[in-house]
């Protein structure tokens, strides 16, 4: 019980901090979307003849909600966990009787929240355009929430090894929106030469971005279950890792 | 009975520095135990030790029998942390930070805000409780650290360096509060640099010097170990000449001569006496320096104290 009130604080504090900021945590993503909607998918997609079987514009949305999932989830972990070793108040958590477990998997959890509020944010502005019926729910949710969690950890990690507020970004600008893009985010595989194609199957964005979108719309690139398999295998993977950091203490414990 | 801390030969490395070698100490429940140091000694290292905020490379530490690194739940619940360094949450208010503190121990919410309430009203904070903690004066912020610790009613206090850069009202304010807070049951560990501080509230003291225990003993103990008092006496005229060839009393002669101090006891302040009336010196005032723990402190941790023999 006693266990269960820390969790649940910890998760409360999380939510509350990514509110504190909202003009910085959620409108950013829902304006940016209500962009990239209206010109790449309302304007210019007109151009563009179907892909797959549906509109561009439908094509583009599940694309953007992954994009953004992972952007969400990200920037709230490592944004989180970054300022409070800057700011120490990582050491009030430390001294607690949160087991690391709870610690870390309440820190997802804020992550995950932050990562529905503005996915849901961008799939109402999306209704704005375009409305089509979800395909396959539950896929959606699974994606979103492995996907979420995946980075969720992946922002902790970073958090842990940055020294500055700059190289959390740098890991955004140069790893992850660069194999969001390349994922397929705008565009289908069968668009692009074969050894990109070759390449893009070994970028795990591909495989996410793939699976909401048969979620979503019911077309992929590749068959959904491995993508699944694989999302979950990640998630997995560094939420052990996350774990461990936490229990070693690394740079966390002097 | 088990004790409330116990630490066994403790060693710890920053890298090659060694931060803590083969430290031991022992607290017992309900005592008021004082850690004394220079700066760098080790004191913070030693806590940060005890409350999870350092690993260490060997060694054991035990808090009421519970090992901190494998039953780190059992032991942090036991133990309220009150650090050096102001540490609060950025993005929360007054209360908040009380309140969510007391969730990360298990307290339930309303509980933990009925707490705040009174801890808030306690430490005259009651006015601030929807502020962010940068609007607060350094009194204020030290205060929010005694009563965030306070929240989940720890058996154990720890307090590192709570009265530095705190005005003198509110030092002796905490003084009075921490002995209460003895009194009622609470095991305190208090580390200070400031004598006055241990001598005033601890039954017991451990001295570190240079990452090593270099006394524990209680603080009477400590006093006493420095013999007797020490006579000062203020004098006419320079008596550099008249003590030159004396060696029956170990004296020093300062201010231009004309002041002589030495150990009181085995006839010295006779046989001083003895000295100037034969040489027709007059004495202008006699002062008595009793030992204090600083005098302990600093022949312990190798520096010449006024009083040191």
């Amino acid at each position: 019980m006693k266990s269960w009130i820390g969790f649940r604080s910890l998760v409360w504090r999380e939510i509350v901090r990514f509110l504190s900021v909202f003009s910085q945590t959620i409108f950013p993503p829902v304006v940016s979307s209500f962009l990239y909607i209206f010109i790449f998918g309302f304007s210019l997609g007109g151009h563009i003849e179907q892909v797959q079987g549906v509109s561009y514009l439908s094509f583009l949305i599940p694309g953007l909600i992954m994009m953004y999932a992972i952007d969400g989830s990200y920037a709230n972990t490592s944004g989180s966990l970054f300022i409070s070793r800057w700011a120490n108040n990582i050491e009030e958590l430390l001294v607690t009787p949160l087991s690391y477990v709870e610690m870390v998997f309440a820190m997802l959890i804020g992550g995950l929240t932050r990562c529905l509020v503005t996915t849901a944010g961008v799939y109402l502005v999306s209704l704005i355009f375009v409305r089509f019926p979800v395909a396959h729910p539950f896929e959606v949710l699974y994606f979103l929430v492995f996907v979420s969690l995946t980075f969720s950890s992946i922002g902790l990690i970073v958090a842990l090894f940055a020294e500055e507020f700059e190289h959390l970004s740098i890991i955004t600008t140069f790893v992850i929106t660069p194999l969001v893009f390349f994922g397929g985010v705008f565009h289908s595989i069968s668009m692009v030469p074969d050894a990109l194609k070759w390449l893009t199957s070994f970028n795990p964005m591909f495989y996410m971005v793939n699976g909401l979108r048969h979620g979503m719309l019911g077309i992929s690139d590749v068959p959904v279950f491995p993508c699944m398999g694989l999302v979950f295998l990640m998630c997995f993977a560094v939420f052990l890792t996350t774990v461990y950091l936490f229990r070693i203490g690394f740079k966390l414990r002097k | 009975m088990l004790p409330a801390i116990s630490v066994n030969h403790l060693t710890k490395f920053y890298r090659r520095f060694k931060a803590l070698e083969d430290v031991s100490l022992a607290v017992e429940p309900g005592e008021f135990f004082g850690f004394l140091g220079p700066n760098g000694a080790g004191k913070t290292t030693t806590i940060n030790v005890v409350t999870g905020l350092a690993n260490y490379q060997s060694g054991e530490v035990r808090v009421f029998g519970h090992d901190v690194t494998r039953e780190y739940r059992l032991t942090r619940a036991a133990i309220g942390l009150v650090p050096q360094e102001f540490n609060f949450d950025p993005f929360l208010s007054v209360e908040q930070i009380l309140v969510f503190e007391a969730g990360y121990f298990g307290i339930p919410s309303r509980e933990a805000k009925m707490r705040a309430g009174e801890l808030l009203e306690f430490f005259s904070l009651a006015s601030k409780r929807t502020e962010g903690y940068k609007k607060l004066s350094g009194g204020m912020k030290r205060r929010l650290l005694i009563a965030r610790a306070l929240m989940h009613r720890p058996k154990i206090l720890i307090l590192d360096e709570p009265t530095a850069g705190v005005d003198l009202e509110l030092r002796y304010l905490l003084w009075d509060f921490l002995k209460k807070l003895n009194r009622e049951g609470t095991t305190i560990l208090l580390t200070t640099h400031y004598i006055e501080e241990a001598e005033r509230l601890c039954g017991r003291i451990g001295v570190i010097h240079q990452g090593k225990i270099v006394a524990v003993d209680s603080t009477a103990a400590l006093i006493r170990k420095m013999g007797g008092d020490r006579m000062e006496f203020y004098l006419k005229n320079d008596v550099t000449k008249v003590f030159a060839g004396v060696s029956s009393v170990p004296f020093t002669v300062e201010s231009s001569g004309r002041k002589i101090s030495f150990k009181a006891g085995e006839g010295a302040i006779p046989a001083v006496l003895k000295i100037l009336q034969g040489h027709g010196v007059e004495v202008e005032q006699i002062d008595v320096r009793r030992p204090t723990l600083e005098d302990a402190f600093l022949k312990l941790i190798g520096k010449k104290g006024d009083g040191g023999a």
